[in-house]
């Protein structure tokens, strides 16, 4: 994990927290119970928004590992 | 075949293997088909899900299952079965006036512009009280019953419209329709779900009128065979 770059550590955040949102969509699907769309709403509903923002945000912000990789000055020899 | 609940499942498994296989791979997302795979299945399936998940719930919510699913409506769940058709819920539960599965809804629910989303705010309220507030030791309507729900159904049809009693006197038909009138005033269709005389009442089962239906036409067999 550590040698990830930052965009698909983000990508992972994302993906997990929207499973996780999902596997509580389903469950309360399974349910038939008042308290069943509470469940959806409250857990189901903020996890998958928090991992929608974190993957919009994974987009918007680039990758500044690569970005700071890039801006590296490198030696003449190297190039 | 394939209900909307069946499609969202679908949808819902399909989302959560993707995302699977990118939670796995992530840097699958460096080629453009992996970007487009990470558009799909971490925003639109969400969303899509999300937003089929609500509708689904609040199509749930109008039930008569789920109404009566917490303790304090049970009572009023039994309510629908007194075996006396005079008692309004049950007179029309049982002969199919309102659709069994959403008997409590199509009743309570407002006729009105955002009256659905009035009844689900409502409903939220409850489940507030039922779970985390105070339950109230007598359940009562927040206001008086309006006409307008009944005539939602009841208004131009014949037995309404030309019945004797409602056109018992000049204009009373107009006062019912402007709701001045009420239609559960004392003397008319007073007796509602009356839960306190439960215990002294008798109720109606469909599957016993079934069996009793069926051993009046065995008996009906036995004598015309004698």
């Amino acid at each position: 994990m550590t040698n990830l770059i930052n965009i698909e550590r983000r990508l992972r955040i994302a993906g997990t927290l929207i499973v996780l949102g999902l596997l509580i969509e389903l469950g309360s699907l399974l349910w038939s119970h008042p308290l069943a769309f509470i469940l959806f709403i409250v857990a189901g509903g903020l996890l998958m928004a928090a991992g929608i923002i974190v993957y919009l945000y994974s987009l918007v912000s680039g990758d500044d590992s690569v970005a700071r990789k890039n801006s590296e000055v490198r030696p003449l020899s190297e190039a | 075949m394939f209900g909307p609940t069946s499609i969202l499942i679908a949808i819902i498994i399909i989302a959560v293997v993707l995302i699977g296989l990118l939670i796995i791979k992530p840097s699958i997302t460096v080629s453009r088909g992996g970007k487009v795979l990470a558009f799909v299945s971490l925003l639109v399936f969400p969303v899509l899900g999300g937003s089929m998940g609500v509708s689904e719930h609040i199509e749930r919510s109008k039930s008569t299952e789920f109404c009566t699913s917490c303790h304090v409506m049970k009572d009023y769940g039994k309510s629908l079965l007194i075996d006396d058709a005079s008692y309004i819920p049950a007179g029309h539960f049982q002969n199919n006036r309102v659709p069994r599965d959403a008997a409590c809804y199509t009743c309570h629910t407002d006729y009105a512009m955002y009256g659905g989303f009035r009844a689900k705010l409502r409903g939220l309220r409850h489940v507030y009280a039922q779970y985390i507030g105070k339950i109230p030791d007598k359940i009562e309507l927040y206001n008086s019953y309006n006409n307008r729900e009944c005539l939602h159904c009841h208004q131009g049809a014949r037995s309404f419209e030309e019945g004797a009693t409602h056109n018992m006197e000049e204009g009373r038909l107009d006062l019912m329709k402007a709701n001045k009138l009420s239609c559960m005033s004392t003397g008319c269709h007073s007796a509602t779900h009356d839960v306190k005389n439960l215990p002294n009442l008798t109720f109606w089962s469909p599957d016993k009128a079934k069996k009793d239906a069926a051993g009046a036409a065995d008996e009906v067999d036995a004598g015309s065979n004698r």
